[in-house]
């Protein structure tokens, strides 16, 4: 099941370039919210990707600080799943092409 | 299974249960986070949707559950490996519809920090701030002694 939405159905070129996104690699990034409390962002890193005390810390801190950061980096399907669960936890979460993949 | 309880004032706490029931209702149908994938293709978006809410609502009865007959009659809620996840989730989709619903008027840093003057603010909005920082500290709390907990679960 392909799920990202292709922006043009009609040209074989355009559909080419979905399924070259949806293979590359993809970044999972986290946007600041002034409501969610630091313990608490950094709890759901830590549930989430399993990241210890330390590695939580500094994403939570990067969000907080330059309002985003990018938590994981990896194929579509895995990033649509980890955008899923950060979204059960209220983060916000969005994904992105890793250009430099 | 580590269990902690704690005895709330039942003068402070109990009013502010309309306003998170309030909020509750309000969340039936919507995400308290907006959905920042916005590529999906419309049926698998409305699915994630769907799938999303579904979990946020059994997030939101467990929260819920915790104002029973005992905290009604002794004003006591407790927090175990069973509830602490869920009022986790539960506790921070309540705040962000709060900040959505009363709170966007004291901006973010004001918010962030928490230095409000209560008495310069009217009543709905302040007893939404008092729910606000209520469910917080339910947060912290449940964060300092289940978070051993919640990991391993």
């Amino acid at each position: 099941m392909t799920r990202v939405q292709s922006r043009t159905q009609t040209t074989p070129a355009a559909q080419r370039e979905t399924e070259l996104a949806v293979q590359g690699q993809w970044r999972v990034v986290v946007l600041n919210d002034p409501v969610n409390l630091m313990s608490y962002v950094v709890l759901v890193f830590k549930k989430v990707f399993g990241f210890n005390e330390s590695t939580a810390r500094r994403h939570m801190l990067e969000v907080h600080e330059q309002g985003r950061s990018v938590v994981w980096t990896g194929l579509r399907e895995k990033a649509e799943a980890y955008a899923f669960t950060l979204q059960q936890w209220h983060l916000t979460t969005v994904l992105e092409v890793d250009e430099a993949h | 299974m580590k269990r902690i309880e704690v005895k709330l004032a039942l003068p402070v706490v109990a009013p502010l249960l309309d306003v998170i029931k309030g909020m509750v209702d309000s969340l039936q149908q919507s995400l308290a986070a907006p959905l920042g994938v916005r590529d999906l293709e419309p049926e698998f978006g409305a699915s994630w949707t769907d799938e999303l809410v579904a979990s946020q609502n059994a997030d939101l009865r467990v929260l819920l559950a915790l104002f029973n007959d005992e905290f009604f009659t002794e004003g006591v809620v407790a927090f175990d490996a069973d509830n602490a996840e869920p009022i986790v989730r539960a506790t921070a989709a309540v705040r962000l519809r709060l900040r959505e619903q009363f709170l966007r008027q004291l901006g973010d840093e004001t918010l962030e920090s928490g230095s409000v003057e209560l008495e310069q603010l009217n009543e709905p909005v302040r007893k939404a701030f008092m729910c606000y920082l209520f469910l917080a500290t339910v947060q912290e709390l449940i964060i300092q002694h289940l978070d051993s907990t919640i990991l391993e679960s």
